[in-house]
């Protein structure tokens, strides 16, 4: 098989040279980009139907906040390629520093998140009920929060079978595909944050 | 390299999460449980798609004696809604679709010459989750009966079954206006959009990746081909039903607004997103069943494809069309002529690839020689009905005369010609057509004919005057009608048909139990066909095949068999390793049940039960818990060692 | 097969009630014509196509004369003959295309010519920006009821409505809680009355006479009983309705004044022994207003005394063909006139059990704090003279 030659280690068997988890991965990722997608654009198309709502988002959205939080999740990815690169290069040591790192940093955006929606429940009333705007900010930004908090929980199995020896540089597959789904994740949140907070300011 | 027809277990009882031990394919009933055999999974969707089907044709049954005449009163209003609605959802979500995976599931990894779909355990949860999501939506039926005797009364409990059609079109599925039913339905339809994206995602890798040597995506089966294209549509039309679902089961539960008038909610947004999935779910039924009949066609004419890579071409490009014509099923709801217009000619454009299908499948009999066998007379009746609802489907994208036919059973009647006339007929001509490679059984006499000619006259009998029944102004979706309005003696015609129609459904299955209890021996390949699926045994083997076989050109077996020495077969060398199976696993259905649990208790949440809300919590545990087992089980697996003759 | 049901369906009238093969209107012609286009497009398609498959499924069917082994050529395809037929049926799709376009347009724009403008043609009192639009009729789909408000004309009317022939109506689309579908075949195709939106149509009746439409979008339990009637009347007629809509109601006691009526009303609240020497209608009327508790939601024109806009409007409910959204009908032939003992009966059965007529109605089960009367305790008797009241609504 011709593909024999493309595939350094992963590749083995499949006829287009992708390895099996991380097509799937990719697909995956297809279908969440029309998650997404629709998530996003009610949130667009009513917000240009009501471009007045009673809680103006201005008011309530705390943009220093958001960029420092937006600015942590970017990091993570960051530092998750260098966890998927070093789980290539072997240095397991490496690898589990920087995955500690991506996980402390999602940790560190769920926590904004949580203290956001705290603070726009109980300082400004703004809820999931406040009109079409509360449902679909809450309903998108929760998605995405859910996203970002699976993506922990997967890195942290990962981590904790790295510890328990079962994770080793024969799965690093595995690493990258977890890779692969939280820079989607935050591409995705690159997204939401100028869909919903930044297109606000314009 | 061992040359013994023993299956020698290198692994040997595995130990598997909370204590159970990981059965095998020796287990006996558990194996049915945990197979992750894809020809077994095959084999459990389309047993419980043709229950299903059975299911949702005795519904319309019921439907058709209380339409029969004016003014009836056969069975109340409401259960009219609840049967319709369980009707289409049944027919479309529980019926037709797992029917058609059963098909891939079967197929696929033989067509391509593979030992199974790449994922094999995500393969078996699919099954589980989709088995869940259909007990969700139809036990809604048991909660109703049990209401019925008054053991039973949540809140809202005035439809426990559904009540708001297959589209459930806010705000009639929103709180105020519908009962649990609602969520029955929500939580039902959910579920089997994870089975279904699960389901497609594994299929899509499995033909990309899983090819047999020499199997280039121009050589692919068209079967093959088709599954691919219905794979991708289901990955990216469902997740806009996921959203809508999401979005509707929010505003029910938490009180949101996404379609809530009173607080600026749009229910028009449900419109749009319902299609936008629902137009492409009209080509995930209808590609595959084009996939069956261009693989028949050309069987019985003994002759390849016309024009395969137009036919592929064909269906991609219907694919890509598909999401761009949503908006013809909202022709009446005030658009703006800008859209209407544009919407009317895209669905006029999307006409074109589906004749060009039409005009190749006529091709390949051109010049053939045509064998009348069963799958045949359901392959050429299928391209006659499949036109006659192509036809009307034409009408309605002339948009004003649309706006004539819009939820009338005119529209019924189009549907239905595409639905049986195409799908049904394919999936019925597929079902003769494998059975021996399933089975290792082969039909005979008759009954199959019979059967084949009952169909095509209830068909026509019952569809046919439903176009009149609607151009003369006979809204669907109505539980009956004043005898003044002169409907009366076509729907009396039109029950006489659907009695016709489900007679000879019984006659096929008749059949189809006959087969199995007394079919003679099928062998490998009953019909001179030209695809890898019958270089094998049949029923084929757990690995399918002894020796990977390496493809040298389209319809390579069909040349090698009539004697061209140019494609004659070859098979990859053993490794002398065996072939690794991987080991069966509970925690699929282990998801399947927590999903069910989760679904299940939910709805009843929404109508006020106690302890619902921990119970759905226990099924979400149940789902986490069995997906963590599940990844940290690992794929297992043993080796098996065919005896095989060449490498003597 | 088909050709059975074709013969079948000699036997059935084309021009039946609701049938969109007999056009009464501009549009609905648009849209038939439209309709006849696509279907000549088909008939050729399916005898072209029909006939070279029926020509090769029996040409080149096996015989029993050939050999089992004998193996026709193995042809791949045709690119030009592909092209070919691609390209002839783009061509074929333009046929309809075209027409279809100017149709869209058609049905879409209102037309501009003036002498549809209210002020060139009626002649009754209204306000000069009137005088220059076409007479627009406000349509709300309730569950499941139709009612319908005349703006310029300042009438409401439910489940029959007027309009004059040969003028162009302008209707806008409202609904009340679900998604209902506005549907009068004979005059135009139908439009989706959505909550949260208005949506727009014209229609133009250009022969005199009653056409029926019904609800064509699925809207809850009773969608089937969700009918209405037009009436296209000549320009005359349609004045003289509109001067009796405009009427209030007459008292119960005969004339124009009601405050007699509301005098016995206060007394028989507090008392309603007093009602022994009234007559059926009085008592009714009664009934109707205290005891029933219909005035909460229903209106009665000039009583002063039933202005609830939850349901229909009641001020010449007994001037309508039917009742129950166009169920009961109250004329015991087709197209005949009002049969009054049929039409008492009507509204007897109609207020004493329409749960079994339209379940899930909220005159039965109440709305929102109003009163339904599966929680009012009224006697047969009592329903009897609310019914003998009710006719008396003209």
């Amino acid at each position: 098989m011709s593909e024999a030659s493309v595939a350094v280690s992963h590749g083995d068997g499949s006829s287009t040279g992708i390895d099996n988890k991380k097509l799937m991965m990719w697909l995956f990722l297809g279908s969440d980009c029309m998650f997404f997608g629709t998530l996003i654009s009610t949130h667009l198309i009513y917000r240009k139907l009501y471009p007045n709502p009673e809680v103006s988002p201005t008011e309530i959205f705390s943009i220093d906040l958001t960029t420092a939080s937006s600015f942590i999740l970017l990091m993570s990815s960051f530092l998750m390629a260098l966890a998927v690169s070093a789980m290539h290069k072997g240095e397991m040591k490496s690898y589990r520093r920087m995955t500690w790192g991506v996980i402390l940093f999602g940790l560190i955006f769920l926590g904004f998140q949580v203290y956001e929606f705290n603070h726009f429940i109980h300082h400004y009333d703004f809820t999931i009920q406040s009109g079409t705007m509360g449902s679909t900010f809450y309903l998108m930004t929760g998605t995405h929060g859910c996203h970002v908090a699976i993506g922990v929980l997967i890195l942290l199995s990962q981590l904790i079978a790295s510890y328990k020896g079962k994770l080793t540089t024969a799965n690093s597959m595995d690493v990258e595909v977890a890779g692969l789904y939280w820079h989607f994740v935050d591409i995705v949140w690159i997204i939401i944050f100028s869909a919903v907070y930044l297109v606000e300011y314009l | 390299m061992s040359q013994s027809t023993a299956e020698s277990h290198t692994l040997v009882a595995e130990k598997s999460g909370i204590g159970l031990t990981r059965p095998d394919h020796r287990s006996g009933w558990v194996d049915w449980l945990t197979t992750v055999d894809h020809k077994k999974i095959a084999v459990m969707y389309a047993l419980a798609g043709l229950f299903f089907f059975v299911v949702g044709g005795i519904e319309v049954l019921v439907l058709r004696i209380q339409l029969s005449a004016p003014e009836m009163n056969f069975i109340s209003p409401q259960t009219y809604n609840q049967l319709f609605t369980m009707h289409g959802t049944t027919m479309i979500f529980l019926g037709a679709m797992p029917i058609i995976a059963g098909f891939f599931n079967f197929l696929v990894p033989l067509q391509i010459g593979a030992r199974d779909v790449a994922f094999p355990r995500l393969n078996a949860f699919s099954l589980w989750v989709f088995m869940a999501g259909a007990i969700v939506l139809n036990i809604s039926w048991l909660f109703q009966l049990l209401q019925v005797m008054g053991i039973f009364n949540p809140e809202g409990g005035k439809d426990i079954v559904p009540a708001i059609g297959w589209f459930g079109y806010a705000p009639l599925s929103a709180g105020e206006y519908s009962g649990i039913g609602s969520d029955f339905w929500i939580f039902g339809l959910q579920i089997l959009g994870v089975a279904s994206i699960a389901a497609s995602l594994n299929f899509i890798v499995t033909i990309l990746n899983m090819r047999a040597p020499g199997m280039t995506m121009m050589r692919l089966p068209v079967f093959t081909w088709m599954t691919l294209i219905t794979s991708f549509l289901i990955i990216f039309a469902f997740p806009a039903l996921t959203i809508a679902l999401l979005e509707l089961m929010f505003d029910r539960m938490f009180g949101t607004n996404f379609f809530r008038v009173s607080e600026g909610g749009q229910p028009i947004l449900w419109q749009h997103l319902f299609w936008i999935f629902g137009h492409p779910e009209v080509y995930i039924l209808i590609l595959p069943a084009m996939g069956v009949i261009s693989e028949i066609l050309p069987a019985f004419s003994r002759k390849p494809l016309f024009g395969y890579p137009i036919i592929v071409f064909s269906g991609a490009v219907i694919g890509f069309l598909g999401f761009a014509v949503w908006s013809h099923h909202m022709f009446t709801t005030g658009l703006g002529d800008i859209a209407t217009a544009a919407f009317s000619l895209l669905t006029m454009a999307i006409a074109v690839p589906t004749g060009v299908k039409i005009f190749n499948w006529v091709g390949t009999l051109w010049g053939g020689r045509i064998k009348f066998t069963v799958p045949m007379v359901y392959a050429v009746g299928f391209i006659w009905m499949f036109m006659m609802g192509g036809f009307s489907g034409i009408m309605h994208s002339a948009a004003p005369a649309d706006s004539q036919q819009q939820d009338t059973y005119f529209v019924v009647a189009h549907f239905h010609y595409v639905i049986i006339g195409g799908i049904v007929m394919a999936l019925f001509g597929g079902i003769y057509f494998w059975l021996p490679k399933l089975t290792g059984k082969m039909w005979e006499g008759k009954l199959g004919y019979w059967a084949v000619g009952f169909v095509v006259v209830g068909l026509n009998v019952t569809f046919f005057p439903m176009h009149f029944l609607g151009l003369f102004g006979m809204p669907r979706r109505t539980h009956t009608y004043l005898a003044e309005t002169g409907f009366g003696p076509l729907n009396m015609l039109v029950t006489i048909g659907a009695f016709i129609l489900a007679f000879g459904l019984l006659m096929v299955i008749i059949d189809m139990i006959k087969t199995l209890r007394s079919g003679k021996p099928a062998g490998q390949d009953p019909w001179d066909a030209r695809t890898l699926e019958w270089i094998t045994t049949s029923p084929p083997q757990v690995h399918n095949f002894d020796k990977t076989p390496i493809v040298k050109a389209r319809d390579a077996f069909w040349y090698d068999k009539h004697g061209d020495a140019k494609y004659k077969m070859e098979y990859e060398p053993d490794d002398g390793h065996g072939i690794h199976m991987p080991s069966q696993s509970w925690f699929p259905l282990m998801t399947g049940i927590g999903m069910m649990i989760m679904g299940i208790s939910l709805s009843l949440y929404s109508g006020g039960v106690p302890f619902m809300g921990y119970l759905g919590i226990g099924g979400i545990v149940v789902v986490t818990v069995g997906v963590y087992l599940w990844l940290f089980e690992g794929p297992g697996g043993y080796h098996l060692h065919p005896e095989s003759e060449e490498s003597k | 097969m088909p050709w059975v049901a074709v013969l079948f369906l000699v036997g059935c009238d084309y021009k039946s009630r609701q049938s969109t093969f007999d056009p009464k209107g501009p549009i609905a012609q648009e849209q038939l014509d439209l309709f006849m286009v696509t279907v000549w497009v088909v008939c050729f398609l399916f005898v072209a196509v029909g006939s070279v498959l029926l020509y090769a499924v029996i040409r080149f069917r096996e015989k029993k004369t050939d050999s089992p082994n004998f193996k026709p050529k193995q042809s791949h395809g045709n690119p030009v003959v592909e092209m070919g037929l691609i390209v002839v049926s783009i061509l074929m799709l333009v046929i309809i295309a075209i027409p279809t376009l100017q149709a869209i347009w058609f049905t879409h724009d209102l037309p501009e010519d003036e002498s549809n403008h209210l002020g060139q043609w009626y002649d009754g009192e209204i306000s000069e920006e009137s005088e220059e639009e076409v007479l627009t009729v406000y349509v709300y789909g309730w569950q499941w009821w139709w009612s319908f408000e005349y703006p310029q004309l300042g009438i409401t009317t439910a489940n029959e409505f007027a309009m004059p022939v040969g003028k162009v109506v302008n209707f806008e689309l409202r609904s009340r809680d679900v998604i209902h579908s506005f549907w009068l075949p004979k005059l135009a195709g139908k439009v989706d009355t959505i909550p949260g939106r208005i949506n727009s149509m014209w229609m133009q009746g250009d022969e005199v006479g009653h056409y029926y439409g019904q609800c064509a979008e699925f809207c809850g339990e009773s969608h089937a009983y969700m009918l209405f009637r037009a009436d296209v009347l000549s320009e005359e007629d349609f004045e003289a309705w509109v001067v009796e809509q405009k009427a209030g109601a007459a008292s119960p006691d005969g004339g124009e004044d009601w405050s007699g009526f509301k005098e016995s009303l206060a007394s028989y609240r507090k008392d309603p022994a007093i009602a022994e020497e009234w007559d059926d209608v009085f008592e009714g009327a009664a009934l109707f207003y205290s005891k029933g508790k219909c005035n909460t939601c229903h209106a009665v024109g000039g009583s002063g005394l039933a202005m609830g806009v939850l349901a229909p409007d009641l001020t010449h409910v007994a001037d309508r063909v039917s009742l129950g959204a166009g169920w009961l009908d109250h004329r015991a032939e087709d197209e005949g006139e009002i049969d009054p003992e049929l039409q008492l009966e009507n509204f007897y059965r109609w207020v004493r059990e329409s749960e079994k007529i339209k379940p899930g109605n909220l005159m039965y089960e109440g709305t929102g704090g109003m009163t339904g009367l599966k929680d009012i305790e009224l006697t047969d008797d009592e329903v009897r003279k609310i019914a003998i009241y009710l006719q008396s609504l003209k």
